[in-house]
């Protein structure tokens, strides 16, 4: 499974793709905000989107409306990665289309549930 | 200091290393600072506002802060780079973003910014309080048994 990673910041990228090893999930191209991904997606092909929230340029949230507004790209499961428990951040995302959301800190487990449920919630 | 206003910050210290890092760490003898002085060689500062105001710091000498660098990128590191002051952030960040959750559970509504990285030893820092500091040491097992400490020094008023 090749994993698309969504964050500003290296060090956090550097993070979840050690998380993502865990669980023996080691395919992993990066982007450094929502617009950098749309490239990415323009030019690879993924099975999966892990994306931050806050990011300049174009944010997560930002990101994931594109996505789910595409034809092509909403069939790619979508999770939205937050520090905090943020209420109405979430809600938007959930209106927005996102396929599950976790919240820093999480386990490897606690990931690899969250895809499991995002790659169910779009049929793979 | 009222007890509910140092419980957030331990469960936090305790949850992040559980989770991120599969680490249990274990709170010793909490010290009182009357001096904002780093605890560690590399320090991540988070200033907290909201109903309460305050700030957190989690610090840890060098090879402490490379074992945690290890554990939480998976890359090996030598020495305090610039790589190893980013996931000292990174970790302070997630561990303040911890404590506010468990204050917000507690009543208590925060806001942080983004928290800052100091290198050296005995470097002076101005909390925002005109309260003591509080300094938890957690101790925490690296390589052939040995342990290294996180500090989690906090003033909140």
């Amino acid at each position: 499974m090749r994993v698309l990673v969504v964050d500003d910041f290296a060090t956090m990228r550097k993070i979840v793709k050690n998380v993502l090893k865990q669980i023996n999930l080691d395919n992993v191209v990066e982007a450094e905000n929502g617009k950098h991904a749309l490239s990415v997606l323009n030019e690879d092909s993924v099975d999966l989107i892990i994306s931050d929230w806050m990011m300049p340029e174009m944010t997560g949230i930002e990101f994931l409306k594109v996505c789910k507004g595409d034809e092509e790209k909403k069939k790619i499961p979508f999770i939205m990665v937050t520090a905090e428990g943020q209420k109405d951040s979430v809600m938007e995302a959930i209106k927005s289309g996102v396929d599950n959301y976790i919240v820093k800190p999480f386990t490897p487990e606690k990931l690899k549930e969250a895809i499991d449920k995002a790659r169910a919630r779009v049929g793979k | 200091m009222d007890v509910k206003y140092i419980n957030p910050f331990i469960a936090a210290a305790q949850t992040v290393f559980k989770s991120m890092l599969a680490i249990d760490v274990k709170m010793g003898k909490p010290i009182i600072k009357n001096k904002g002085v780093a605890s560690g060689d590399v320090t991540g500062i988070m200033g907290l506002v909201g109903d309460r105001k305050g700030t957190l710091c989690i610090s840890f000498h060098e090879r402490g802060a490379l074992f945690v660098f290890k554990t939480l990128i998976g890359d090996e590191c030598d020495k305090l780079g610039p790589e190893v002051v980013d996931a000292i952030g990174e970790l302070t960040n997630i561990i303040s973003g911890q404590a506010r959750k468990e204050f917000e559970q507690a009543g208590v509504n925060l806001s942080a910014a983004i928290p800052m990285v100091v290198v050296g030893k005995n470097t002076e820092m101005n909390f925002i309080t005109a309260i003591p500091i509080i300094s938890l040491p957690f101790s925490f097992s690296v390589n052939n048994g040995d342990h290294e400490t996180m500090y989690l020094d906090f003033s909140f008023e």
